[in-house]
């Protein structure tokens, strides 16, 4: 009847805070190593995918897998603190141990992209889940064309991932494209100044043999998929991920669903042809 | 199998199943509730009322521990539960419209990730169900498709006889079993009618049209009339042998304490509440909307089943006096 009898799906791998790296005021990124030698080995993921996080006493939160899987050996988170969960993981000092369940839903068809032009489009604390893909790309750069990075925040300070905006500015095998929102520029801003879905359409990416990928807050998606359209991609070349509210992220307690589709397990990686078939419920 | 119990060598089965240190469940008082909770003796159980909750509790209880964790400075170490929780149970007098929820339950805590909270006390325990005799008019299991003597769920089914005692039915190896190792208290079957069974009233409803609507319509004018008395209470998610929504969340202090898998209701504002303070199901006909999605929606679309057996509970306690067969009775007219 069963295949992993007696196993406890709930219960979650421990890890310890390998390192801190504060990427603005409240969001904070966690490199994670398994304590158990053999988790380290076996923990296998895709970019896209998810995991439950937590800080023991407060609970558990979901985030995606932030580092990408061809970096070996710990996996990275990246959160914004917003609540219990968060703020209690915020507390947690290198050496300290958190747990982990995961990796959970469906993941980036990335085998489907190689040999074409990817366009990642994000804003906000939504580059994580892009940024797992990201690097999964570039670690495999001549499998792709043209990669572009559209990439803004409210303000400089925002911005996520200074450091890596920085290496990505200075390859000149990708296309860094990066804004804040007017009036969030300082005097040393060197990039665009205009919300992402103008930005982008400025920047043109053409949509031959393309693939774009869009993380950020609701009304950026909103913005950036007509400006998609206009540039030409059809709804099957445009990706996204959906980020209801999960609690199990096995497909059993209820909460993550959109109409049918269960976000943790049918996601959270989607198409906007799939996205637009669904009703409004994210 | 088919045999007689009297209702004398029932109650004599019961004690010596709590005797042999069985946990043996049936409906019971509980300062003036009735509750589906272990038994002491078979003189607790009552057959007459239908229990307060459900019968799902005893798989899936309200409050359950998953894990523990305990932290020594910088190191956590974390407990797996003691499989010893789970006995040897026997469930008995189980109203067929309770019994025949926990099949149902088992596509959801069994497709892929198998919870095995819930699977590893289906595989311990025996149900024993109990032919119902009295409905109310909030009952509907007939509406539904099953009926006062649906045996769906049952390892053995009781149907009360005329002159005492009751006719049984074996369904499963569990239930044969049972019978083999108490066969002093079985004799063969006799020729009593059995006793009028409920006649609940609800015409039977149309679930592939009621499904049909609901496919076409999330966005429909009419969920804000259906459901704009809803308070989001909940109590109809508490006490219904269907829903299966939980939270996940730790009690404890800094040093020690318990993961919880709790339930929960889609009904609750908070339920689908994002921390930006986004909130896809912001009003609550939405969220009533889901209740009846979910029931008669989506989880046939995913498991082929409907996710409600019409006992009624959920009408019964609804302090706006909702009424979750009217409503459901509508869309199929429609
Ligand atoms: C697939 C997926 C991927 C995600 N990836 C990321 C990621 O990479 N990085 C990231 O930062 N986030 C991510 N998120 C979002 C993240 O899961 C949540 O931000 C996080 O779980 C919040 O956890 P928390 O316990 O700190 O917040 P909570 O303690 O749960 O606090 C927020 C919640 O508290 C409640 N609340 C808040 N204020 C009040 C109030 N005044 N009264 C009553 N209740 C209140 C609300 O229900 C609210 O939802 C992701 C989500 C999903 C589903
Ligand atoms: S929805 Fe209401 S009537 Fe149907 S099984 Fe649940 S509590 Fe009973
Ligand atoms: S019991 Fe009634 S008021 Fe309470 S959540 Fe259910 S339908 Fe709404
Ligand atoms: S998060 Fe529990 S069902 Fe999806």
């Amino acid at each position: 009847m069963c295949d992993n009898t007696n196993k406890n799906i709930y219960l979650p791998y421990l890890a310890t805070v390998a390192e801190i790296i504060d990427e603005t005021p409240d969001v904070r990124t966690l490199k994670l190593v398994f304590q158990d030698e053999q988790v380290r080995e076996s923990f296998a993921f895709r970019a896209g995918q998810f995991g439950e996080y937590s800080a023991f006493g407060a609970g558990e939160s979901t985030f995606c897998i932030a580092s990408s899987p061809t970096r070996k050996g710990f996996i990275e988170c990246c959160f914004r603190s917003v609540g219990r969960v968060t703020e209690e993981l915020r507390r947690l000092e290198v050496g300290d141990t958190m747990g982990v369940r995961g990796p959970y839903g469906n993941s980036f068809p990335i085998e489907e992209f190689y040999g074409k032009n990817l366009v990642f489009v994000a804003g906000g604390i939504a580059l994580p889940p892009l940024r797992t893909l990201i690097w999964n790309c570039l670690d495999l750069r001549d499998k792709f064309g043209d990669i572009t990075i559209v990439y803004g925040a409210r303000t400089e300070s925002d911005l996520v991932y200074k450091r890596e905006l920085q290496e990505w500015q200075e390859r000149a095998d990708v296309r860094l494209v990066k804004t804040v929102d007017p009036g969030g520029n300082g005097p040393e801003w060197d990039g665009r100044v205009g919300f992402v879905p103008t930005i982008l359409e400025e920047a043109a990416p053409s949509a031959e043999n393309t693939i774009a990928l869009v993380c950020g807050p609701p009304v950026m998606i909103k913005f950036t998929l007509p400006v998609l359209e206009k540039l030409g991609f059809s709804d099957e070349q445009v990706y996204t991920t959906l980020e209801n509210r999960m609690k199990c992220g096995l497909g059993k307690c209820g909460r993550c669903n959109v109409g049918n589709v269960y976000v943790c397990k049918d996601g959270p990686v989607f198409t906007a042809k799939q996205v637009k078939a669904m009703p409004v419920e994210f | 199998m088919q045999k007689y119990i009297s209702q004398h060598n029932l109650n004599t089965l019961l004690d010596k199943l709590i005797a042999a240190g069985t946990r043996v469940v049936a409906p019971r008082m509980n300062t003036g509730t009735p509750l589906y909770e272990p038994l002491t003796s078979s003189s607790e159980m009552i057959t007459d009322q239908l229990p307060r909750r459900s019968a799902k509790e005893a798989f899936f209880p309200v409050c359950e521990d998953i894990m523990t964790y305990e932290k020594e400075g910088q190191k956590v170490s974390v407990s797996d539960i003691d499989p010893a929780r789970f006995p040897e149970t026997v469930l008995v007098g189980v109203r067929p419209c309770d019994a025949a929820a926990i099949p149902v339950l088992d596509a959801v805590f069994s497709w892929d990730y198998k919870d095995e909270f819930f699977l590893e006390r289906r595989r311990k325990t025996t149900i024993v169900g109990l032919a119902c005799t009295t409905a109310d008019d909030a009952c509907f299991c007939s509406a539904v498709g099953l009926s006062p003597a649906e045996t769906k769920g049952s390892d053995l089914f009781l149907t009360p006889l005329e002159g005492g005692g009751y006719a049984c039915e074996t369904f499963s190896e569990k239930g044969e079993t049972l019978i083999a190792n108490h066969p002093e208290l079985f004799s063969e079957p006799n020729n009593a009618p059995p006793l009028p069974l409920a006649q609940p009233q609800t015409e039977k409803f149309d679930l592939k049209r009621v499904k049909a609507w609901l496919d076409e319509h999330f966005e429909d004018p009419s969920w804000d009339s259906i459901a704009t008395r809803c308070v989001g209470c909940g109590a109809c998610a508490f006490v219904c042998p269907a829903c299966h929504c939980f939270d996940i969340v730790d009690e404890g202090t800094e040093k020690a304490g318990t993961r919880r898998k709790n339930w929960d209701a889609c009904g609750f504002w908070k339920f689908t509440h994002h921390a930006s303070g986004h909130n896809p199901r912001d009003q609550q006909p939405k969220r009533y909307r889901n209740r009846i999605m979910h029931k008669f929606k989506y989880y046939d679309d995913k498991f082929g089943q409907t996710l409600c057996s019409g006992c009624g509970r959920c009408i019964r306690v609804c302090p706006v006096g909702i009424d979750i067969a009217a409503i459901v009775d509508e869309i199929g007219k429609k």
